[in-house]
């Protein structure tokens, strides 16, 4: 199965109330209508220095000096 | 390379951390999340419902006042920092295939 098909099938298993999903649709448009859209294919990634889990400063600039990288950005942990 | 706003995890010792291999990045200042257009603060509503409902407090993992997030995102780069593939979706349910990721890498590496 696809991840796609895999997490509609989780989320569809908390069984969470009508109010409780219309909540989260309305956030979700409110993001969507905000703009956060992030890059376009074909265009370039900006640089950047981040801390990794080790406190090490990390820059893309470097990584990609190793070879192509896939970039995850991600909620949480929670 | 992943990256969450939050703060760096104190949950993990040492050698916990020295086994990832893959670099877990923490964008404390929101400044990369930005850069990608991908930052967004929690509309009041859906705060409230994490709190209430939930019992998810952001500031526990992202710090005082910090109720911001990225949209989920991931991009495949080649060498040069191109986006050769990639998606972003604010439903949260919607992730890029990871089979579309090993595809956009394959071609990279084929030279297409």
């Amino acid at each position: 199965m696809t991840l796609k098909g895999q997490i509609k099938e989780f989320d569809a298993s908390r069984n969470r109330p009508p109010e409780v999903m219309a909540i989260i649709r309305r956030g979700i448009d409110y993001t969507r209508e905000s703009g956060a859209a992030g890059l376009s294919v074909g265009e370039r990634a900006p640089d950047f220095t981040l801390p990794n889990q080790r406190g090490e400063m990390v820059s893309l600039r470097d990584r990609l000096s190793r070879g192509p990288v896939v970039l995850s950005f991600y909620r949480g942990v929670w | 390379m992943a990256i969450s706003p939050e703060l760096p995890d104190h949950t993990l010792t040492m050698a916990e951390k020295h086994a990832i291999p893959i670099d877990i990045l923490s964008d404390a200042t929101s400044e990369v999340m930005k850069k990608y257009r991908l930052w967004f603060t929690v509309p009041a509503e859906v705060k409230a419902l994490y709190l209430e409902k939930f019992g998810l407090n952001l500031e526990k993992y992202n710090g005082a006042g910090r109720w911001e997030l990225p949209v989920p995102a991931n991009y495949v780069l080649d060498r040069g920092g191109i986006v050769r593939a990639g998606e972003a979706d604010p439903d949260y349910t919607v992730r890029m295939e990871p089979s579309d990721v090993v595809t956009a890498l394959r071609n990279i590496a084929g030279g297409t």
